[in-house]
This record gives structure tokens, sequence and C-alpha cells, in this order.
């Protein structure tokens, strides 16, 4: 166990961070440890980063060598909002400072430079070579683990500028791969890849305020107005967009995001404004307004190129712009997976041929899954086929009568069976029917299933009761000595 | 006002309310009545049909009528149906499934299906959905009878309907009726299918006994049909029991005027 935070009094007494807590406590005595919850940490800290965004649009919380995390912005193209890097790195700082953290900050070219910079204690701007910079500082500033550091320093290489000259093989050989990646990272010579916490918009427009703002009611009349600046960038650039996200920025550090799909691409201030005001009766406790809001923030993604269009006076509209308005509003109120689409998959088994998919997801339907109109089809379909006793006068006949869902009913007309085997092509993920054949499938070899066509094959026919009510039933497997197969409900007809 | 009899005052009102309740109508009525003549049966458009069966089992029944019936209504500028259905009801009545469909003549594409959670987000949906311009119908199915679908909820829908057009049928199971604002209640029951050729045993086409419950269809109430779908349209088949005796003479009470579904109509 180890330190990995400390209070100020702590490093007065002489402690320091990756200490064994043994030690720290033979040190002083008196030390107060607790346990770090490092998911709740983590948790916080990313929401911490996410507030950064203000600064930059491109926030990452590295967390390979910190407890909880680094705070990286990449300021590439933004300085100059601030006035300069210098202007930059001491707002962010002193604001930090002002808030009553104890923070830290380098811009450097590269995230391991600055990394560097920042662990020896420097707050520095590195505008010239790297590896001037980086020359004189320790190698355990280089993100390495314990025992690489250990080593090197046992070996004699105290600082960065010691390793330039060295013959690369022999040092990874002696000290791993990770020396070489870390260093080359630093230097700029390997592009470190980082994903951004939040996705980066396009296009965004964002309103700062004097006096923090709570009310729902505020924050959506604030999205409308940044809609209409944003939907006139927009259409000076002939552009419109398919998602769009609010980010509520908060005074004490937190962000709050709530993101609205459309159908196809707009630029309707209108519409943008309403389906914010839609999703925003969908809330679930993720608005909290908490002392205030400072800042909003409209972004666009999924930004595409839409043509301005001419009405015809003898256009015949054929309402699918008002279609998908209206996907997008009820969407945006119930959730999209509330707003369904029926779509056809390749399949024979009837619970997999057709598919709900969002509206918002325009899947192109595949013809050659269109299903086949010669054979009877309910009209609706039990999700999970239900489990009913059916007598049938011939074994292998088609059933006489049924008790479901506790009422008996009697046939009069039926016809089938149509039966439907497992698809070879994907006998090994049978649907599993009865409590029977789910203990069989996880007690028995996959492939013994596959083949066992007691199991897997569906008899279906279609019954009509004396009352008209017409029924789709099916029966698994065949009868095979004392067996009985199991009867099940599976669909209705008209 | 003392000299007039009661009968006299109600008929001075209702004519009253009659004047008043005109003018919304005659500027939402654009869209010409699709063909209706006796020998064909044609749900009417623009309004509000409540469609009552006795049971959940005969749920097929009533969603193959209802697609029969919205068939007529698909257009090129009216090119969707949407159904409605609460999450916690698909175990009861199942999902729409749209193979089936096709059994009606009817675009898999052409439905589209809302889930909701609550009855409040299904009636929100449902208004919605009335008032936009390139709905067909709504189609809204509710097994249990939740207190949120109450008479001014129903009042509310029927308005959008005729407003903008589209025509709203809310499905309903039980025996029981509550108040409702719907013009026209039909009972569903499902009867045994026709003949299917070359094969007596098997079922044939859907048939249906509907029954009028309430408000004036072509001028007349409480009227019963035997339906029959054949894949193009219903067929309207004779009655088989003809020899009931006639019920007994509905209590007198006035007329509804032929503007009476814009009255405020209870059970």
């Amino acid at each position: 166990m180890r330190l990995v935070a400390l209070d100020e009094t702590a490093i007065r007494h002489g402690l320091s961070l990756g200490q064994t807590v043994s030690d720290a406590r033979a040190q002083l005595p008196e030390l107060e440890v607790r346990e770090i919850d490092q998911e709740l940490t983590q948790a916080l800290f990313a929401d911490f980063a996410d507030w950064h965004s203000y600064a930059s649009p491109l926030v990452v919380a590295l967390t390979d060598m910190a407890p909880y995390g680094d705070l990286v912005l990449d300021i590439t193209g933004v300085t100059h909002l601030f006035s300069g890097e210098e202007q930059m790195l001491a707002t962010v700082t002193a604001r930090l400072k002002q808030l009553g953290f104890t923070a830290i900050g380098a811009i450097a070219s590269t995230i391991g430079a600055a990394w560097a910079l920042v662990h020896s204690g420097r707050s520095e701007i590195v505008s010239a070579s790297l590896a001037e910079a980086l020359a004189n500082l320790p190698v355990a500033s280089l993100r390495l683990a314990d025992h690489q550091i250990a080593r090197l320093t046992q070996t004699g290489f105290k600082t960065i500028g010691q390793l330039y000259s060295r013959d690369r093989k022999s040092l990874q050989s002696r000290f791993g791969d990770s020396l070489l990646l870390r260093l080359d990272q630093a230097l700029g010579r390997l592009e470190e890849p980082i994903e951004p916490r939040i996705p980066v918009a396009e296009l965004f427009m964002e309103r700062r305020f004097a006096d923090p703002i709570g009310l729902m009611d505020d924050v959506l009349m604030c999205a409308h107005d940044l809609a209409v600046s944003l939907s006139c960038r927009l259409e000076a650039a002939g552009q419109g967009a398919k998602t769009f996200h609010l980010f509520l920025y908060r005074v004490d550090h937190k962000v709050m995001t709530f993101s609205v799909n459309a159908g196809r691409a707009t630029r309707d201030p209108n519409h943008i404004g309403r389906l914010f005001s839609y999703r925003a009766e969908r809330l679930e406790g993720e608005y909290d307004a908490g002392f205030g809001i400072d800042m909003i923030r409209l972004a666009a993604s999924s930004v595409c190129e839409i043509d301005a269009r001419q009405i015809g006076v003898f256009e015949q509209d054929d309402g699918a712009q008002t279609l998908d308005r209206l996907y997008d509003l009820m969407a945006s109120r119930l959730g999209p997976l509330a707003v369904l689409r029926p779509y056809f998959v390749n399949s024979y088994i009837p619970e997999r041929i057709v598919n709900l998919e969002p509206v918002l997801i325009a899947t192109e339907p595949d013809p050659d899954s269109y299903p086949d109109t010669a054979t009877p089809r309910p009209l609706r379909l039990l999700v999970t086929p239900e489990p009913i006793g059916v007598i049938a006068e011939v074994p292998d006949g088609p059933p006489a009568s049924m008790v479901w869902r506790r009422v008996g009913y009697r046939f009069i007309k039926a016809s089938g069976p149509e039966r439907i085997a497992a698809e070879w092509w994907s006998g090994r993920q049978l649907p599993a029917l009865t409590e029977a054949s789910l203990t069989l499938a996880a007690t028995e070899d996959a492939a013994h299933l596959y083949f066992d066509e007691a199991r897997t094959i569906r008899d279906y026919y279609v019954a009509e009761d004396n009352g008209g009510r017409r029924f789709w039933i099916f029966r698994v497997g065949l009868y095979v000595a004392d067996t009985r197969p199991a009867w099940f409900m599976h669909g209705f007809f008209a | 006002m003392q000299g007039l009899s009661k009968q006299e005052t109600l008929a001075t009102l209702r004519a009253r309310i009659e004047t008043l309740e005109k003018r919304p109508l005659l500027a939402g009525a654009s869209s010409a009545p699709a063909a209706d003549t006796p020998d064909r049966f044609v749900l009417p458009s623009s309004t509000m049909h409540e469609i009552f069966t006795d049971a959940p089992r005969n749920a097929g029944a009533t969603l193959g009528f209802s697609l029969a019936a919205t068939r007529g209504l698909l257009s090129a500028n009216r090119p969707v149906v949407l159904y409605l259905q609460l999450a916690g009801e698909t175990a009861e009545t199942g999902l729409p499934y749209a193979p089936g469909f096709l059994s009606f003549g009817i675009d898999p594409d052409a439905v589209i299906l809302i889930r909701v959670e609550t009855i409040v987000q299904l009636l929100w949906a449902a208004e919605e959905a009335l008032a936009c311009h390139a709905v067909a119908a709504v189609i809204a199915d509710i097994c249990s009878d939740p207190k949120a679908m109450d008479f001014t909820a129903s009042r509310r829908l029927g308005m959008r309907a005729t407003e903008a057009g589209g025509t709203f049928l809310l499905l309903r199971y039980g025996l029981g009726r509550t108040a409702t604002a719907a013009r026209l209640r039909w009972h569903i029951m499902p009867e045994i299918s026709g003949e299917k050729a070359y094969d007596a045993k098997a079922p044939g086409d859907s048939r249906w006994r509907l029954k009028l419950e309430k408000g004036l269809w072509r001028g007349k109430p409480n009227e019963e049909w035997l339906l029959s779908w054949t894949g193009n349209g219903f067929d309207i088949l004779p009655l088989p029991d003809t020899d009931r005796a006639p019920a007994a003479a509905p209590l007198p009470r006035a007329l509804p005027s032929p503007m009476g579904h814009r009255l405020s109509q209870t059970a």
C-alpha cells in the first residue's frame, strides 16, 4: 500500500507520494490514512475534467499513471481566446487555485513533455526544442513504472538527457519497450493518440452569464437563442446537423450534457428548440442546477451539407419531412427506443425474421429478407411463446383443443403443419423454449443439441376455435418413443 | 323562457351549441370524404372511433379489423399508420408482427410502432401524432382501464383528429364502458371464418361481427354487420340469425343533428 495523495501538513513533515504506508507510519506515527475509492475519485475527476471544456474542446483525463487522473487539454488553436499561452496557463491554474486546489500546469507540444515538466514541479511553457527542455529533468518524470526508474537510477541514468545518446537497442533490452515508447512520446517522435472525454463538436455556440441561472425554462430559452445563432452559421455554410448537444457548465465544476438526434439533417432553430424542450420533459434526475449554471454551449455534430430547396406551387408533399420531424419529437420525449419500425432479417425463425429498430437509425432495407407471403403469418406475435396444454386427436395431427391462460378452447378448423426447423448455419444458437431444454443446453454439448431434431423442429398450426379466434400454435419436437412434445402459443390472427 | 316547454328549451339550446361548434369544423373540413356507398363498408375518417372487444384474447381480431379499415386511409401524402402500445402490455397482447400485415395489404414500412411506458406518454404521443398532417391513422391499444384515459382526454384526441384530418382508433377490451367523446363506438367479435377453397378444414377469410354501439352512421344507430376480408376490402355478408325478435322500441329521445358528433355525447 502506497500513498497517493497528501495534504500540506503531511508534506511539511517530509512524507512523499509513492511512499509505502508502513514507512510513512514509522516516520509519522499520528498519520491518518484513508483508503482511496478509486472509482469514485476517477468519476469525480472525470466530471471535473469535463468542466474544463470551457477552455478547450479537447479534454482528456489520463488515468495510466495517476491514481485518479491527469488533466490534459489540447489547446491547439484556442490560445488566442485567452490572449496567448502564458495568459491561458495563468488563467486556468489561477481559476483552480481560487477554488482551493493545488494545481500546477505546463504547456508543451507533447503530452509526455508537459507531464514531465509538471511532475518535476516546473510550470513552464516549452516553445523551443523539446529535447533541450527535457534534458535536465529526472528520468522519473518519463511516466515509467517504479522498477524501471529504480533500475535506471541504479545504472546511473539520472536525467532524461543522458538517454539521448545511448544505443536504443540496448536501452530496450535492458529497461523494456516502454522506456523507448515513453521517451519517443515525450520527444514527439511518436504520436500519442488521445480520446477526448466529450465528443468534439464541429460547430458550437456558447453563452456565458454574469449571474448563474438555474431554471430549466431559462436554460431552454437560452438553448433556443443559441439554436438561432447556430442555424445562421449553418445556413451560411450551407450545412445542417443531425445531432445536437447542450452542455451546461455548472458553477461548481460539473457539466451536464443533453443530446438530441434528428432523423434528417436540420438547421431549423424552432425544431432544435422543441427537441430540447421535449428532451427536458424526460429528465430523470440528470438535471440538477446545483449552485447555478454559468455557461451554456450548444454544439452540433454529424454536420453535413444540405441545400436550400425551392418549394414549388404544384409540388406534391409526400409528408416525409413532416413525419421525420414527428419521429424526432417523439424520440426526444419518449426516448429513442420508443419509436420503432420493423426491419426484416433474412431468417426463417418467426421471432427473428423481424427486428424492431429505432426510426432514427435509417437502415437500408434488404430486399432479400422480405418475408414470404405464401405462408400465413399472424398479426400479433407473443414475445415469448407461452406453454399450452393441447389435445390432438392423433399424434402428429392438428390440435383438437387447448388450455391457454387457464381457459379452454375447442378448435373447429386447423391448417398445418408448417414445419420450421433451426437454421443449419445458426444451429448453435437455438431458441431454448422449455425449462428442460434450457437446462439441457447448459449441461450437454452444444453440438449434440444442434443435431437433435427432436428439440429443434417446430410444427406450426393455424387453429380456429368455435368463437372464430385464430391462433398460431406450435409443437416442438417429434413424437419419439414415449416423449410428449410440448405445445406453445405464439401469435394471433385476425 | 317560462312559456316554453322543457323539450323546446332543450332544442333551442342544442341548436345554439350546434352553430357554435360548426365553425372550427368547417375550417378543417377540406378533405373530401371517401366514397361511401351502402354496398361498401368504409370507416369514416377524420374522427375518433372506439373499438371494443370482450377480452384481450380477441386482440387479433380488433387489430386485423383496424388495419383493414385504415388501409383505405393511406394515401400518398398520408403514408403512415402509427400503432401505440404500452410497453407493459406487450406480454398480454403481443407485439404487432410485420409479416402478418401483408395479408391485409399493408406495407410493413407503413406501420410505425410506438412503445411508451405510461398512459400519459401514450396520450401525449397520440395527440402529437394526430396533429401531424402526414399520419393517416393512429391506433392506440390499451388493455387496462387507466384513469387518465377519461372523457377530457378522449375529447382532446377527438378534436385533434377532426382538426388535422387524421383518424383515431382506440382499441379497448372488456365489458365495461367508460364515458368517452368518441364519435362512434364499435363492438367487434371474431366470427367463424369463411370457406377455404379445396380445404374445408382450414380457416378461410377473416370475418368479424361488428355492432355500432354509439353514434350514428349513415343516419342509423345500433346497426350490425357481418364483415369478411377479401384481400382488397370488406365484403358485407348477410347476418345469419335474422329471425331474432326486434329489440324493444328505444326510449324516445331527441335525434342528434347532422353535427351530432360535435356534441359532447357521453356513453
